[in-house]
């Protein structure tokens, strides 16, 4: 049942969207989702990561379109899949990560595309440009150097910028994506007012934050997704804190029996010996003092929301980057900074959150992305051996039930599903003794899901090291031994995997401390 | 999910389609212009041809590998001038062998690490070292040129076992063993690898750094290499060694089916691409006699064989979706 | 997480820090330290020697900067150069076709438009990258160019056009004034055209460009055609300069371009780049060999030009790399 906002009435609706569906291979991101944006409200928009919030953006935009359902605005349907068709009917956006054109100027950057002309149409109006985007900036309370190119300029004031070119194309709904990610406190104030201020023009927000502070002082209604459902929209005055968490996550119950089935309760009176051991891990910017082990056997799941430093902690202790400050142990022995090949030597192996573009060889076919992890291993005297390589391919398929129905098509043919299990099994052939996963299951269907949760919870049961980066708490919850929350680089919680609830880990993601 | 059909995957039409327009056209010359299928007359006429095939080896693995040596032709100038100062500075030609393989070698090693650890567009770099190794061999040798290398020299690409020269056969162990590498061996996977995608190679452990500097070393081993036959054949080394020749070795590569985006390539394709260049020329030498004839034919042949490629290869993925 | 607001930097860090700054202080540095040796460098006959030369350069390196901006690359314009200029010949010589100027020259500059546009289409539609294109193009064209030449070479080009290119009008020779008109009508689309503007904003970030709606294939289109007619109108204005026309002009004219540009300050990997650090880097390319005379050197100094040529490419690009690292800082997010 669904509880409206207070501006729903024809006249005073802005946006309808009705019964979306839109699935990306295999995996249903918005199913069936229904609401409304009032025109002139602040309407945000609350989820987990992969609720569907990103999907959503991209359908509004016109970077996709769904698969089913219609998005309807000022009466008139929006042109889907037309990035400019949208723009044209009011819909502007700030990412996160900002679409500017970093070496352009601010003039440049807001009306690119769109240039004012003069001359009958060939030459630019410089000046008239150079004084609407003054007056933008003025009315955002912003005095940026035109001239500079927008990447030398601060992040606050290259979003300042995207704003504004929002605002200069009339737009009537703007979407803004997580605005204050990367911002001070200040910086967000500030924001925050210049919110209002579009507010009171008339403009429509959809504001996707985790910030929950920040929903509450700005919102007027507040949507919540999960798991690509829609799941309420309530007036902001109706929510706090708690309940709006618990919308968030949801019921728990399912968790808990799907955990029992498969997990076992780790009894650790024996004090394993770590097969982990990172100390004091810092790089600059990204994350900070991060120190945690990992023992033989022990799945250690680690939270927080995107953008939040864990993948990037997970490349630093694979090698993939390097860090400034700290050290990664594995059995023992101190890994140098920067170094993948060190980190195999030493029985490490990651699974990367890029399945296509890290961790497969697209168009190579299923068997040699297969043994492209160990390839030493299947050499006699510099000579790769086809029988072993085909045996080993051949038995990996087997083991982790690939649906491949000849292991030279190229691996790109497969679904997402068998997509991962060729990536962990490329790693599995390598015979690692830790093993780091980075969203296993994205883009995963049901089934083959069920087979990688029961996969790594086999491997650890025979005495792997796991270290696995989620953003589905239920999955989390499902596996870990222990969980991690990292929070703008730190780890804010450390939680027991039996007793942890959703709410505790969605609460210290958000917050950056255990409730 | 769809299930794709177990057609078989054949990836080596390009190499198949090659060798039909080989066997084409040879047959067509031969019937246009009796007489062209003697071996002496081919033989005779190759004489560049020796020089192009080696580079062309080293040249389709860096292709392979997603990257491009522009610098092939002028590090042979410098090459040849190292070997001629060597040889007038000692007298002795091992050491001006040696000098001559070694500048190649360390030519290549600059392109590699620049490449490599600077992180720099292969084609900015080589383009760079295009002209400085040029202007260094131009530079150092003030146009001299120095020839008079002995004739025992000479013979080392001259002499003919069963009609075909030596250069010939060291080109064929060459091939062989460069393209079971490639075939065969761990790094040889991995350079397929690295040129579909640097970072899943890089992923799954591969040093993406070593094997690029390993590859352009590479290069300008088998350009001193090529160097060395080439001033023997020519019996003078000079600057301007080499003028051009990149353009012909990257022609060869691509004709040959390496798709100049990276990952996909054979040293079977390239060879056959050698051949079909070359024998166009002579064809078009011989039967119109027009010299200018060859260098349009040879420029619109690559221009043309990656067009082609394009639009199949283009064709195909809007069929799968 | 807060991000770093990068510190002001002060107005003399920012512009000492620029391409152009450098290359102007090294033009700078080089013409005292020559006019000490003999000051007759500094001369009014030397001085426009050295800008006549230029001007072929110069006028080519506009429409190259446009086409690398765009992260592509044209290494044909020397076998273009050629090209056009054996047509020229042809179309113009009292010995061949004796057609009027009227004729001959428009036809000409149809000629490189026309090739440029070739080049594009084959880049945009046919998806061939442009250095495989180009570069199959430098040979044909160059074979093109010998076939057409039947061998001989060319003289006899008409007098008027002879003069113009090379005492001028006002004793400013022809080329120098149509460089400095088309820098300024290059200037003008960079700065003042939504032509010019894509097209760095699509160097800068193509995903940006798609996301604003921007289309490649115009874009890349102009800056090929523009390129080739750049180079015929540079050959009209260069070539008859010399007594007669060759085959082997404009042999690495387009390693010279290239090399320019580069130095000046345009990156492959992004929309940077202006045009007066193309321009200085010109001026300073074109310095080198009448430097090198003037130091008297010897005639040994001179084979050294194309060293320095790679050597400074190889310096602009790395320590535009090295620079670049420094600035962008810590990663993303």
């Amino acid at each position: 049942m669904m509880i409206h906002s207070q501006a729903t009435q024809s006249d005073r609706l802005l946006l309808r969207i009705d019964r979306i569906n839109k699935a990306y291979g295999g995996v249903q991101a918005l199913q069936d989702v229904s609401f409304e944006v009032g025109r002139g409200e602040v309407h945000a928009l609350c989820g987990e990561n992969g609720a569907g919030k990103s999907t959503l953006i991209k359908l509004l935009t016109g970077v996709t379109r769904p698969d089913s359902g219609s998005l309807v605005m000022n009466q008139g349907a929006l042109p889907v899949g037309n990035v400019r068709g949208c723009e044209a009917a009011g819909i502007a956006v700030l990412h996160q990560e900002s679409t500017a054109f970093p070496d352009l100027n601010a003039i440049d950057n807001i009306f690119v595309g769109r240039e004012l002309r003069a001359a009958g149409g060939f030459l630019l109006a410089r000046d008239a440009m150079r004084r609407e985007a003054a007056e933008l900036l003025e009315q955002l309370g912003e005095s940026i150097d035109l001239t500079v190119p927008l990447g030398q300029l601060p992040l606050a004031q290259r979003q300042m910028v995207s704003m504004a070119r929002a605002m200069s194309c009339q737009c009537q709904l703007f979407i803004m994506d997580e605005p204050t990610a990367s911002l001070s406190a200040q910086e967000s104030q500030k924001m925050l007012m210049l919110v209002n201020q579009l507010k009171e023009q008339g403009i429509s927000i959809l504001y996707v934050s985790h910030r929950l502070e920040e929903i509450f002082q700005v919102a007027d209604a507040v949507t919540v997704l999960r798991d690509g459902q829609y799941v309420a929209t309530h007036a902001v005055e109706d929510l706090d804190d708690r309940k709006l968490i618990q919308l968030m996550v949801g019921r728990e119950l399912d968790e808990l029996t799907v955990r029992q089935t498969i997990s076992q309760p780790k009894s650790d009176e024996t004090q394993k010996p770590s097969t982990l051991k990172v100390d004091q891990l810092s790089r600059q910017g990204i994350f900070q003092d991060v120190s945690f082990s990992i023992a033989a056997g022990e799945i250690v799941g680690m939270a927080g929301l995107v953008g939040a430093g864990r993948s990037e902690i997970a490349r630093a202790i694979f090698g993939i980057d390097s860090y400034d400050e700290g050290t990664v142990e594995v059995n023992g022995e101190i890994l140098p900074s920067g170094s993948v090949a060190r980190a195999k030597h030493v029985g490490m192996a990651m699974v990367p959150e890029d399945r296509q573009h890290e961790g497969l060889v697209l168009p190579m076919s299923v068997q040699n992305n297969l043994t492209l992890a160990n390839l030493r291993d299947l050499q006699d005297f510099g000579w790769l051996s086809q029988t072993r390589e085909r045996g080993q391919a051949k038995r990996l398929i087997a083991d982790l039930d690939i649906r491949v129905t000849d292991p030279r098509l190229p691996v790109e043919t497969l679904s997402g599903g068998n997509q991962q299990k060729v990536v962990i099994g490329k790693w599995l052939a390598s015979m690692p003794n830790l093993l780091i996963l980075d969203e296993p299951t994205r883009g995963v269907d049901v089934a083959a899901k069920a087979q990688v949760h029961r996969l790594i919870r086999e491997l650890a049961d025979e005495g792997m090291a796991t270290l696995m980066i989620s953003s589905e708490l239920s999955e989390i919850l499902t596996l870990s031994d222990r969980i991690l929350v990292i929070h703008q680089g730190r780890i804010a919680a450390e939680f027991e995997g039996a007793t942890a609830t959703q709410e505790q880990l969605l609460h210290a993601a958000l917050v950056g401390s255990a409730p | 999910m769809n299930q794709p059909r177990a057609v078989a995957q054949f990836n080596y039409w390009h190499e198949l389609v090659l060798f039909g327009l080989l066997i084409g056209l040879l047959g067509l010359a031969e019937y246009l212009s009796p007489g062209f299928l003697s071996l002496r007359g081919q033989l005779y006429l190759s004489r560049h041809l020796w020089v192009f095939a080696i580079m062309a080896l080293s040249m389709t693995l860096i292709i392979i590998a997603g990257g491009i040596d522009l610098s092939v032709g002028s590090a042979m100038g410098l090459c040849a001038v190292a070997f001629g100062v060597t040889f007038e500075m000692t007298g002795q030609l091992p050491i001006a062998i040696i000098a001559c393989l070694l500048t190649g070698v360390l030519g290549g090693l600059f392109n590699g690490a620049l490449i490599a650890r600077f992180k720099l567009h292969p084609l900015i770099v080589t383009l760079a070292t295009y002209a400085a190794f040029r202007g260094m061999a131009e530079g150092i040798s003030q146009g001299e040129s120095y020839s008079q290398f002995g004739d025992r020299f000479s013979e080392l690409s001259r002499a003919t076992l069963l009609g075909i020269p030596l250069p010939g056969y060291l080109f064929f162990v060459l091939a062989v063993l460069v393209g079971l590498f490639l075939w065969r061996t761990p790094t040889g996977r991995s350079i397929y690898a690295i040129g579909h995608s640097a970072e899943a190679a890089r992923f799954s452990g591969i040093s993406v750094n070593r094997i690029r500097i390993g590859l352009y070393t590479f290069s300008g081993f088998l350009a001193g290499l090529a160097t060395v036959i080439y001033v023997s054949r020519f019996d003078t080394a000079k600057a301007d060694a080499g003028r051009g020749f990149e353009l012909d070795v990257i022609t060869a590569v691509v004709v040959g089916g390496t798709s100049i985006f990276g990952g996909r390539g054979t040293i079977v394709g390239t060879v056959l691409g050698l051949l079909l260049i070359h024998e166009t020329r002579q064809f078009v030498g011989r039967y119109w006699q027009v010299d200018e004839l060859k260098s349009i034919v040879v420029g619109v042949l690559l221009i043309v064989s990656v067009l082609i490629y394009q639009l199949l290869v283009r064709q195909r993925e809007t069929r799968s979706h | 997480m807060t991000r770093n607001s990068k510190t002001e930097t002060s107005a003399f860090a920012r512009i000492t820090t620029r391409r152009e700054f450098g290359l102007a202080v090294l033009i700078a540095l080089i013409t005292i330290f020559v006019s000490f040796f003999d000051p007759r460098f500094l001369d009014a006959i030397n001085l426009r020697d050295i800008l006549v030369r230029c001007a072929p350069t110069a006028i080519v390196a506009c429409g190259m900067m446009l086409v690398i901006v765009t992260a592509e690359i044209d290494i044909s314009v020397g076998s273009l150069m050629a090209l056009t200029a054996a047509a020229m010949g042809i179309m113009l010589s009292e010995n061949e076709w004796n057609l009027s100027l009227w004729i001959g020259l428009p036809a000409t500059l149809m000629l490189g438009t026309a090739v440029g546009l070739l080049t594009g289409l084959l880049v945009t539609v046919g998806k061939v990258p442009s250095i495989i294109v180009t570069l199959g193009l430098l040979t044909a064209l160059r074979g093109f160019t010998t076939l057409m030449m039947g061998g001989k070479n060319i003289d006899g080009l008409p007098p008027s056009l002879q003069h113009a290119a090379k005492q001028g009008f006002w004793g400013i020779p022809l080329g120098v004034w149509v460089a400095a008109c088309v820098l300024v009508m290059t200037l003008v689309i960079i700065a003042w055209t939504p032509l010019g503007r894509r097209i760095f904003a699509f160097g800068s970030s193509r995903y940006a460009a798609t996301m604003c709606g921007l289309s490649e294939k115009p874009l890349k289109l102009f800056v090929f055609a523009y390129t080739g007619f750049l180079t015929a109108l540079a050959t009209i204005v260069d070539v008859p300069r010399l007594p007669t026309i060759e085959s082997g002009i404009g042999l690495e004219f387009e390693l010279l371009v290239v090399t320019c540009v580069v130095v000046g300050g345009v990156s492959i990997n992004g929309g940077r780049g202006t045009l007066l650090g193309v321009l200085l880097a010109v001026v300073l390319m074109t310095m080198i060999r009448p430097v090198l005379t003037y130091l008297e050197i010897g005639e040994e100094a001179e084979k050294w030009t194309k060293a320095i040529q790679g050597t400074l490419i190889a310096i602009a690009v790395i320590g535009d790399s090295l620079l670049r690292r420094r600035r962008r800082g810590g990663p993303r997010s």
